[in-house]
């Protein structure tokens, strides 16, 4: 069994998948669920392996592909939430169309997504790249109206990413003669650092493009929004995440710890500049967020604001930090996953509201869907007993430990953002009185529940258990030649304190018990309607009873005339000016004959006019 | 085998065409796809023989200089074979596409032919002057067939094809009389020969004369003010060749000049800085285009900038480059105009806009679209990609500053270009229409099968370059080696 096996088996399978649509629906949402599950069981055969095996040649170029513990950990993730949206689209997408379409694309981005962790040379790495991005454009505009903006949008900056990537890669091969990164880092440290420096730029736009890093973030809120749910949670879990680890790999693979951190000097050393980086990444889109009408707009700026938090981990280049930002990334990961799908159930039943002004109320309706919005919203806050608690803590100790109290305080003041915005989110869906027009909504259908339980419990369980995960991580920190931290099942042990999760869900388990049997002790409970609350005294028509609209409308009067995208609107004046520039270029070929035969004379006078005067050649 | 047969078939059933009109008028639509099938088989039984030592034919037994000889190297089978297999493609497609209104077409396939007999001639011919001639048939037929509809757009711009290209054949007119002034003979290797022997000023000017008239075949900015027209106003058949083939032959010959015959290599740089200019001119042009095939003519003239840019690069990587370009854009080009075609015949107009939905309605039409853009774009696994990662290889692999730089500009080209075709794609099929009744189908089975050949091979390139950048390699051995040329003529 190997890797190319695998390989095959998820290009294949989504080949097949668009094969077998043609001939039946069922055998194709049989197909696409058991190519997914094919894949991970396959996946998880290969844990604690190590392999790597040259598949092909490419100009000359060894292709090759190899599987460690990075690999490993990002390759069934991936699978992972690939599997549960295919679950969660066989209902989500029943009436729409284009399925083997739909199907074929979102197995063609899980195959690429693979590709591109199990890839061992940056050629793999680029063309797996690639195939994940067209394919993730071509989903991105399933669905129609708006979507194609978003689209092109995405396209556009993700072909300027992948030319930056291209341009360091044959760069780094004409100078290397390899595109083998174990190679290359072994090579790289004798460069000189105006190149390393060159060529970190470079990956790091490509990567940053791709992670929707500030200043590149521009695509992400339409993107996310705009794609069919199930695939919005691929994007937004673990898609983007490519970007990071690009971004691990560079750091800590291509260049290594030593370079990485020596890269740049004092308070213009590269790996801090980078931790600012990620803490404007988690400063302005989470509270940007906030202001989000639109539920998935809400969630996409939140996928902005916790790549800051992995950026900022990883930067910071000790064994706390980058353990807290790569299990920052498969936490979040889980939750954003499961919000996007808590919003698709929603979305499905609504018949394609994601308006947070007009819903409201559906606890009642949709219970389990409410409960995996809250597991989710409190993963993503970092509300303790959930994965979400156990990544930011380590990235606050990260930042306490090194003494940089701004970025920690940056990194707070984020938590507090999405506490706002999650609890509008929670609020406008869940709470507050039922709309009249969803009185007689339905719950999700058991493929949407399936997998919005599983993330549940999978945030909880890493929340109460982190030492799962965390050995994981702990061996990728350990091959990135930092020091080994002491991780237990229940947490960690560092040098500052004991983080024991057992113990404080039990402590709150313990509370939690002792009060209830308080309350059930004490007085009989009175059951109260929603719409028997105080009105001043006079009649208030029903629908008006704790309903919202326009939440946090004061705030947002403070801060209107800064709430704008400044570097969205510079990237479109660009793109405006070239298209004026594009209209004025074409003016060139006017129509006109005599101007054209012009142009000849004029081309053959210019060269002689050369020669002559300037001796050129 | 005699590879003058590689001229004298498509000529000569150029010719035979008429006459068979006589017998069966249903036959003659099947002649040039007969005699381009012979072409592409001469060619590939010709190309393991040539890679090893190019053949020399010599046409009325007199030792060279003195008769005009073929020069059948690796780069003259392998553009006849360029122009052979997308040639015999765009017949098989123009069986539906071409007639079909009762009226006679024997003058569309005799034309045909005989513009790919003058492509096929001008790459393997040794002879200047006989270079021109061939030139000229393929210019005077590319002329008729412009304006083959008669319709008033297609008559006006052929006829301004038709100025611009005289314009261009009289320069190139000129420079050869001035060459047989200063040399006393037309012998291209014989002028190679003794190029050192004349006062470089008074070399010159024929060298300026012939880069401006060839460039404006080849659609070199400023000369290609034709292109967009002539590309767009044409039969899409004759499109997809004279974007596939006819502009390459240009550029060809360009190289031909300014590597073999001159071996003028001081003046690369400026072609360098002429191939990034029409590059940029010819993106930015497409971008705000809303006439598909004005979108994918100016398409042709960005790729053009970049295969000179590649060509000039001027070393045996940038040189098998650009000849891999060539063969991406003979390929995905002619893809998209042929898959263009139908969909503008069933939409009835030009419009992108009216493409709108085209994804559903012909799903292989607009699958065929689609992969020609992906490899045009430069996106794995199609052809594309091998040829866009040889380029940026061989300008990264100068190593210096200046061409890093030209790197960068070609690959802003390359966002732009991926801006203007993504959007095409997504109005194919993510766009619906008001109008969806029936009416639009897919194209017809003739249609689509060189379509799908075209899929193929540039699929299976973009897998397996391998396939093909050998015998690029010893193309480029060929152009830049001008001493091996001369000695191959005159044996040793």
């Amino acid at each position: 069994m190997n890797l190319e096996i695998l390989l095959s088996i998820a290009f294949g399978g989504a080949f097949l998948t668009y094969i077998f649509g043609k001939i039946s629906r069922r055998l194709r949402d049989f197909f696409s669920v058991f190519i997914s599950l094919i894949l991970t069981i396959f996946l998880s055969y290969f844990y604690g392996k190590f392999e790597v095996v040259p598949y092909f040649s490419f100009l000359g170029i060894p292709l090759i592909l190899r599987i460690n513990t990075l690999s490993w950990f990002f390759a069934i993730t991936i699978q992972l939430i690939t599997t549960f949206s295919v679950i969660f689209s066989l209902s989500y997408m029943k009436e729409k169309e284009r399925l083997d379409f739909y199907y074929f694309m979102m197995l063609l981005v899980n195959a690429g997504m693979l590709g591109i962790v199990l890839a061992a040379d940056l050629l793999s790495f680029y063309i797996f790249w690639e195939i994940m991005s067209w394919s993730a454009f071509l989903l991105i505009s399933y669905n129609r109206g708006t979507a194609l903006e978003a689209g092109m949008k995405y396209i556009v900056m993700s072909i300027i990413g992948s030319m930056c990537m291209l341009v360091a890669m044959i760069s780094l091969y004409t100078n290397y003669g390899t595109l083998n990164i174990s190679q290359i880092s072994s090579q790289i440290s004798s460069a000189s650092s105006g190149y390393i420096l060159f060529i970190f730029i470079l990956l790091l736009v490509a990567f940053g493009i791709k992670n929707a890093t500030w200043p590149f973030h521009t695509w992400l809120p339409p993107a996310h929004s705009e794609a069919p749910s199930p695939f919005s949670a691929v994007l937004s879990g673990i898609l983007v995440r490519m970007g990071m680890y690009g971004f691990l790999i560079i750091f800590y693979v291509i260049l290594g710890l030593k370079l990485f951190l020596n890269l740049g000097k004092g308070l213009c050393s590269f790996h801090y500049i980078l931790a600012w980086v990620g803490a404007i990444n988690i400063v302005i889109p989470t509270f940007i967020a906030m202001f989000q009408n639109d539920s998935k707009r809400l969630l996409a700026w939140h996928g902005i604001g916790q790549g800051g938090y992995m950026v900022l981990g990883i930067a910071i280049g000790t064994s706390l930090g980058i353990v807290g930002g790569i299990f920052h990334i498969v936490n979040h990961t889980s939750y954003i996953a499961l919000l996007f799908l808590v919003v698709g159930a929603i979305e499905y039943r609504t018949k394609g509201v994601r308006d947070l002004n007009s819903l409201g109320g559906l606890i009642k309706k949709m219970p389990i869907t409410f409960l995996g919005a809250l597991v989710g919203a409190c993963g993503l806050i970092g509300v303790p007993l959930t994965n979400g608690f156990v990544s930011k803590w380590l990235i606050y100790k990260t930042l306490i430990l090194k003494g940089y109290s701004f970025l920690a305080f940056a990194a707070l003041i984020g938590t507090w953002g999405t506490i706002l915005s999650l609890y509008k989110f929670i609020h406008n869906i869940f709470l507050g009185q039922l709309p009249e027009k969803y009185k007689d909504i339905e719950k999700a259908p058991f493929s949407m529940q399936f997998p919005i339980i599983i993330l549940s419990l999978i945030i909880i369980l890493f929340g109460i258990l982190p030492g799962i995960p965390l050995k994981v991580v702990n061996s990728i920190g350990v091959s990135f030649g930092f020091k080994s931290l002491d991780v237990n099942i229940w947490g960690i042990i560092s040098e500052t304190g004991i983080l024991n999760l057992v113990n404080i869900f039990t402590a709150i388990l313990v509370s939690l018990i002792f009060f209830w049997i308080i309350f059930r002790s004490g007085a009989e409970r009175v059951k109260i309607l929603q719409d028997n609350s105080y009105a001043a005294g006079s009649y208030i028509p029903k629908d008006k009873y704790n309903y919202t609209v326009e939440f946090y409308q004061p705030l947002f009067r403070m801060i209107k005339p800064y709430f704008r995208d400044f570097i969205d609107e510079f990237y479109s004046k660009i793109v405006e000016t070239g298209r004026r520039l594009s209209d004025r270029i074409r003016k060139v070929y006017c129509g006109d004959l005599g101007y054209y035969v012009t142009y000849i004379v004029l081309f053959l006078a210019i060269l002689i006019a050369i020669k002559l005067w300037g001796k050129i050649w | 085998m005699n590879p003058v047969l590689l001229i004298v078939i498509p000529l000569g059933f150029a010719f035979f065409i008429p006459l068979l009109g006589f017998i069966s008028r249903k036959a003659e639509k099947f002649i040039p796809s007969l005699a381009l099938l012979i072409n592409i088989i001469l060619s590939l039984s010709l190309l393991p023989s040539v890679m090893r030592k190019p053949i020399i034919v010599l046409l009325g037994g007199f030792p060279p200089p003195f008769c005009i000889n073929l020069f059948v190297g690796p780069v003259g089978v392998i553009f006849s074979l360029i122009i052979a297999i997308v040639g015999f493609l765009v017949s098989i497609y123009a069986w539906s596409y071409i007639g079909g209104d009762g009226k006679r077409e024997e003058k569309y396939h005799m034309l045909y032919l005989l513009l790919l007999a003058g492509a096929t001639g001008v790459v393997l011919t040794g002879d200047i002057f006989n270079l021109f001639v061939f030139y000229e048939i393929l210019c005077i037929s590319s002329y008729a067939l412009v304006a083959y509809l008669g319709e008033k757009a297609g008559v006006e711009s052929a006829s301004k094809y038709l100025i611009q290209g005289s314009v261009g054949s009289t320069l190139i007119l000129i420079a050869i009389g001035l060459l047989y002034g200063q040399f006393g003979t037309l012998n291209m290797a014989d002028i190679a020969q003794n190029i050192n022997t004349i006062n470089p000023l008074h070399l010159f000017i024929p060298l300026v004369l012939l880069l401006t008239g060839l460039g404006v075949e080849a659609a070199i900015f400023p000369l290609n003010a034709w292109l967009p027209d002539a590309h767009s106003s044409a039969p899409s058949t004759i499109s997809a060749i004279l974007s596939g083939i006819a502009i390459k032959i240009g550029i060809y010959a360009m190289a031909r000049v300014v590597f073999t015959i001159f071996g003028a290599y001081q003046i690369l740089l400026f072609l360098i800085l002429l191939g990034v200019i029409t590059l940029l001119v010819g993106e930015l042009s497409a971008f705000s285009q809303n006439n598909i095939k004005r979108m994918l003519a100016y398409s042709s003239i960005g790729q053009m900038g970049l295969i000179l840019l590649a060509l000039s690069i001027g070393t045996v990587e940038g040189i098998s480059s650009g000849l891999f370009q060539i063969f991406t854009h003979a390929f995905s080009k002619s893809l998209l105009f042929l898959a263009a075609g139908y969909m503008i015949y069933q939409a009835g107009s030009l419009k992108i806009s009216s493409l709108e939905g085209m994804g559903k309605k012909m799903p292989l039409s607009s699958l065929a679209f689609s992969i020609g853009a992906f490899s045009l774009i430069g996106l794995p696994p199609f052809m594309g990609f091998g040829s866009k990662f040889m380029i940026i290889r061989s300008l990264l692999e100068k190593g210096n500053s200046l061409f890093t730089t030209l790197a960068g500009i070609v690959l802003v080209g390359t966002v732009i270009e991926g801006a203007y075709f993504f959007k095409v794609i997504q109005r194919l099929y993510f766009k619906e229409t008001a109008e969806s009744e029936g009416g639009v189908k897919e194209a017809p089975v003739g249609a689509l099968l060189p379509m799908i050949f075209l899929v193929v091979l540039i699929i299976s390139i973009g897998v397996y370059p391998k396939m093909i950048t050998g015998i690029l390699n010893s193309c480029a051995g060929e152009l830049l080696n001008r001493l091996e040329y001369i000695k191959a003529v005159f044996g040793g």
